[in-house]
């Protein structure tokens, strides 16, 4: 069979885990939402169909309860995969993530394996409001033990799931809800990609150069890559190329894909989805200056989140968030270029 | 405990006012999301949760509660907040994410707030029970007669939150009522597969305070109940716990496609629908005036179609105005 | 040559009058297998898989976004 086959970023999701979940009885899934509906962003359709009530989960409200639990499967035995359905609910259960399942690893001296995948939806920019839009990435990766992977398309959703599944210790999946390819949110065009039929996986700590380019280096992750890929469409057309990375991991990070790229450019663009201040934007201008300030010709900028709360109406939100015009600028800017009328 | 004519009327109004409103606002989301349903376009971008059909757990408490008796809601909020007195031309705007809104556009429906009755909400499942506590405190530590109401969905009783709360609040001696909207669905899991017990009301005498059930979505037994919860907690002497059975006749977000819904549910809670009890019950038994309670249904709704206008002309903030406002 | 056709009677066009291709899980142009998966239609809240008629090459003839209705031809497969 051809691999010719689309899919979009939450049926890549579904099939990956339907696959690792039939390979290893000892997969299962968890979570609000995730049996008949098949997840409120997709990421597990069709699996109650395929394999049943004992192994796909509905639970009650109970994130404290349930993301506890499914440390406590892994560590007898089980790969859990829960889901905590928008990372901005994290505040009721955030001990089960950070002391739990991002530690016991660690305080078993490696004796305890933890092979748990919390995955998650992140992202706004549809208007869902202060509490159902965050990204927070930085929040997580700050978190010494926890893994965190954030995919830009389908075909490395897919690989980073199995990736996950089979990593024996905790790995956060955060999967935007913007990419998702629901038939209920706009998706931008390069996030369905073709998908291979069979299992596959990802390494983490693997950036990807989602588009080469000479003049300036961007780094971001998840929808922002989109965004990013835009820009440099529309710089092309100036005269500038712009080289896009895509981190797909943020726990491993890939500092090397960053500092060979700005070696080669020179010039350093972030773009970050989550907010702005004492995060992934600023993790990855220290990965530069303290490895060689030499590197850069020019100031490097971000493009993120103003330290605001999420505004809900839409002038408001689109004000703030990340996007293609804003990355643009900020390139123009390390070019000593015009700004865009 | 049995509504006088002018409780009959005002509960009428609040039922009406809110069912009108969220029949109103079906409508005014569907605006600009079809054929493709994009839920970030139209006119009102983003989630909606609908209440049409809890109305009475709205009125029936409401009634009891004064301007300065605090009420927190959930992301289903907008029946109660119009029961609490919440200015509806200002929280129309603001789920229009309009410059006139109670927060000038920066909350949106699912976090209306408004200190002039103190209302508010929030869209974390469960969170409404801690500030209710909180209220509760403050009306304690001031020597305030006030209550504090909070409102729950039957899957939030099984929330960390909630049972920290009910704890706190029956040591404390708190002045709230919890009040338990159980509509049988926390999306597409129903009651039963998501909780231990049949009735959460019995987890009441867990928490130390006493737990009322209302079966059947009747405004006058909740009425019944509310009015001596909140005369409980006025009178110090603590806490309560109401849960209601009660129906949504909308998914459990607008553009939930309700999968996990027997088909004819919904035709068959129509049936009971709660206003037309209270309507039956106003006109043969109270022996109010039919044409007092048309005019009632024709001013409320008038304040309704008012408010829709008012956010339609409202205009929009400025986009910089997104920075203000994050520090007091 | 067949048609990738949304079926007849798919939804009650007397309640929801129209429905919109909402994703293509092939590129025009690809080689697909009889039964493959080929495009996702949604009607309001309900979607709706569309599978392969036919082996052959596909031709998308209404792209995503496109409206539809029960019956209209969303693409065709040629022989070959």
């Amino acid at each position: 069979m051809d691999s010719n086959r689309i899919l979009t970023v939450s049926r890549a999701m579904a099939e990956a885990i339907g696959q690792e979940m039939k390979r290893d009885k000892n997969v299962f899934v968890m979570g609000e939402d995730i049996g008949a509906y098949g997840g409120i962003f997709g990421a597990t359709q069709g699996l109650l169909e395929e394999f049943g009530e004992e192994r796909v989960r509905d639970t009650p409200i109970s994130e404290t309860a349930f993301i506890g639990a499914g440390v406590g499967a892994a560590m007898s035995g089980m790969r859990p995969i829960v889901e905590l359905m928008f990372v901005d609910f994290f505040g009721v259960c955030m001990d089960a993530i950070y002391n739990l399942a991002a530690k016991n690893v660690y305080f078993s001296g490696g004796h305890f394996k933890v092979p748990m995948v919390l995955m998650t939806a992140t992202g706004g920019g549809y208007s869902d409001a202060g509490q159902h839009s965050q990204t927070l990435h930085a929040t997580f990766a700050h978190l010494p033990g926890l893994k965190v992977v954030a995919p830009s398309n389908a075909y490395d959703a897919k690989g980073l799931m199995t990736s996950a599944i089979r990593d024996d210790g905790p790995v956060l999946y955060m999967f935007h809800k913007g990419l998702q390819g629901l038939v209920w949110m706009a998706s931008p065009e390069g996030a369905a990609t073709p998908v291979p039929e069979e299992s596959y996986t990802i390494p983490f700590g693997e950036a990807k150069v989602a588009r080469e380019g000479k003049d300036v280096t961007i780094v971001t992750l998840s929808m922002m890559v989109h965004r990013a890929l835009e820009a440099a469409g529309a710089l092309a057309g100036e005269g500038v190329e712009a080289e896009v990375i895509d981190l797909r991991t943020l726990v491993p990070l890939d500092r090397e894909a960053v500092l060979s790229s700005v070696a080669k450019t020179g010039r350093l663009v972030v773009v970050d989805e989550d907010y702005r201040s004492f995060g992934l934007t600023a993790e990855i201008l220290a990965t530069v200056v303290e490895t060689d300030p030499g590197l850069l010709r020019a100031a490097p900028r971000r493009v993120a989140y103003p330290n605001i709360p999420i505004p809900y109406s839409r002038p408001m939100e689109q004000f703030a968030l990340p996007d293609a015009a804003k990355i643009a600028d900020a390139v123009r800017e390390t070019l000593d270029l015009k700004k865009a009328a | 405990m049995a509504p006088t004519k002018d409780q009959l009327l005002w509960m009428y109004a609040a039922m009406a006012k809110a069912r009108y409103y969220e029949d109103t606002m079906a409508g005014v989301y569907m605006e600009g999301k079809t054929p493709k349903f994009d839920i970030g376009a139209g006119t009102v971008p983003g989630e909606m949760h609908l209440a049409a059909g809890q109305e009475p757990c709205a009125a029936g408490v409401c009634v009891h509660l004064r301007p300065d008796d605090a009420v927190t809601a959930t992301h289903r909020p907008h029946h109660v907040a119009i029961a609490k007195g919440v200015d509806l031309k200002k929280m129309t705007a603001e789920i229009f994410g309009k410059k006139t809104g109670l927060a000038g556009g920066r909350g949106g429906h699912m976090h209306l707030l408004d200190p002039e009755v103190n209302f508010s909400c929030s869209g974390i499942i469960g969170e409404s029970a801690g500030p209710a506590d909180g209220a509760g405190l403050a009306a304690r530590l001031s020597g305030r007669d006030s209550v504090a109401v909070a409102y729950l969905g039957e899957g939030a009783a099984n929330q960390g939150a909630f049972h920290e709360a009910l704890n706190l609040a029956a040591l404390w001696t708190l002045p709230v009522v919890f009040v338990i909207e159980d509509n049988s669905w926390g999306i597409s899991v129903p009651k039963s597969k998501s909780t231990a017990v049949k009735d959460n009301s019995v987890r009441a005498e867990g928490y130390g305070m006493p737990g009322a059930h209302i079966a059947d979505n009747d405004t006058l037994k909740i009425f019944d109940a509310a009015g001596k919860a909140v005369k409980r907690a006025r009178a110090g002497k603590g806490p309560s716990l109401i849960e209601i059975v009660t129906y949504r006749y909308y998914g459990h977000f607008q553009g939930d496609p309700e999968v996990y819904r027997p088909e004819k549910e919904v035709g068959k809670l129509k049936a009971k629908d709660p206003i037309k009890r209270l309507r039956k019950h106003m006109i043969k038994k109270a022996g109010i005036p039919k044409g007092e309670i048309e005019e009632t249904l024709e001013a409320a709704k008038a304040e309704v179609d008012e408010a829709f206008a008012f956010a339609r002309e409202s205009l929009y903030p400025a986009p910089r105005e997104a920075l203000d406002h994050v520090f007091a | 040559m067949a048609d990738v056709r949304v079926p007849e009677g798919l939804w009650d066009v007397a309640k929801i009058p129209e429905g919109v291709v909402a994703n293509w899980f092939f590129g025009d142009g690809s080689r697909i297998e009889e039964g493959a998966t080929l495009a996702e239609v949604v009607a309001e809240k309900s979607s709706f898989d569309i599978t392969a008629p036919a082996a052959g090459t596909l031709r998308i003839v209404v792209p995503k976004d496109g409206v539809v209705t029960p019956g209209s031809v969303i693409g065709r497969i040629e022989d070959g």
